[in-house]
């Protein structure tokens, strides 16, 4: 009879793996991902159609509604409120048709210190502002840059103070009918 | 003499390399450990950004998208793709621009809609219309056929989601029409698509 040690000794041939199939099987996973797989990194930025609305007119008619508003022009861009709920401001844009991005979020962060709650805006350019001037314009009225002070708005279900990451984050057409 | 004991040195290198390359023969193992590190690697890198890219948009060549810090990913939806020279819906070109001269100094692409492919004022782009039109029917088809049903028991209502896809270039007046010939078509939410900023 083997004592226990010369039986671990007997059992110490080498075992190889054979690595071959799984290599096998890496290669076809590989080449499938790489065949399906987009390295196109796309984001998207979502807009209402806008509507007619009347269930909150009555509501609404009790305060004067803040319809905060971007207006950008070929010359200048102004934010502003119908109902003047803050001073109207204007920048000349500096180049024409491209709106001061700093001038804008700078003053939108202001107003969302004044307004923490309000979460909608309305961008009204004018028929020759590019795609690519909306999209920039639309990011600096939605988001939150991280080096804009942080400002913290109470959660109502919790009754903790959390840190706002957004600035106005639903952005809604104002002259799809057409420039007035 | 010179060349003799050169050649007969050669001959004993080769003889040497015989017996080395018996050797090898017989010893030789092809390390795998090294190639398996490097594939398991790219399997990982692969299946981590194959997770983020679970829609299925497409694009058409010379397109180029603006870049957005937007963190929101599309969900599929319907989508129209706009560049300076063609509209295109669901990988189906539906109208050609018409190319122009475009203002001294402008950076939008010089382009225009033939008269015959608008109406209600140049609003309303028609062949789009009708291709909204189309593919709204389909889906609420689709939508009566489907056993999916929301709590009154009729079919899911229609979700009226159009993802816009346009080059840096366009102008708002095109976007516009679209939004207008969008919403006449009972499509109440756009995307706008860009590129992720921190894609590169």
């Amino acid at each position: 009879m083997k004592s226990p040690s010369a039986r671990r000794k007997g059992g110490s041939h080498q075992i190889e793996l054979n690595l071959v199939p799984i290599i096998d099987t890496m290669v076809t996973l590989i080449a499938f991902l790489l065949f399906t797989t987009s390295f196109l990194a796309i984001a998207s930025i979502e807009s209402p159609f806008p509507q007619a609305s009347s269930s909150r007119t009555k509501e609404q008619l009790k305060e004067k509604p803040l319809q905060l508003t971007v207006s950008i022009r070929p010359a200048e861009t102004e934010i502003w409120s119908p109902f003047d709920r803050f001073p109207k401001k204007t920048a000349p844009n500096p180049i024409p048709g491209q709106p001061d991005i700093k001038f804008v979020h700078d003053t939108l962060i202001q107003i969302k210190h004044q307004f923490p709650a309000e979460t909608k805006i309305i961008i009204v350019p004018f028929s020759g502002v590019t795609y690519d001037t909306l999209i920039t314009t639309m990011d600096s009225m939605r988001m939150m840059d991280p080096t804009d002070p942080p400002f913290y708005l109470k959660n109502e279900k919790t009754g903790i103070d959390e840190a706002v990451k957004t600035l106005f984050p639903e952005v809604i057409f104002g002259n799809l009918l057409g420039d007035t | 003499m010179a060349s003799v004991a050169t050649s007969s040195g050669t001959s004993r290198k080769a003889i040497r390399g015989r017996g080395r390359r018996k050797r090898m023969r017989n010893g030789f193992e092809l390390q795998l450990t090294s190639l398996m590190d490097v594939f398991v690697i790219i399997l990982v890198f692969l299946l981590k950004s194959y997770s983020a890219s679970t829609n299925s948009f497409s694009t058409v060549p010379g397109i180029k998208l603006p870049l957005t810090g937007s963190p929101d990913n599309p969900p599929d939806s319907l989508q129209v793709i706009i560049t300076p020279e063609a509209m295109t819906f669901e990988n189906e070109r539906i109208l050609d621009f018409v190319q122009t001269a475009g203002d001294a100094g402008s950076i939008s692409g010089g382009y225009a809609f033939k008269k015959t492919d608008v109406d209600e004022g140049g609003r309303r782009v028609i062949p789009l219309y009708d291709a909204l039109m189309k593919a709204r029917d389909k889906a609420e088809l689709l939508r009566a056929k489907s056993a999916k049903r929301d709590a009154n028991g009729q079919p899911l209502p229609f979700e009226g989601e159009l993802a816009i896809q346009a080059d840096k270039r366009v102008e708002y007046d095109t976007i516009r029409k679209i939004m207008y010939t969008a919403g006449s078509a009972g499509y109440k939410l756009f995307r706008f698509i860009a590129m992720k900023k921190d894609a590169g």
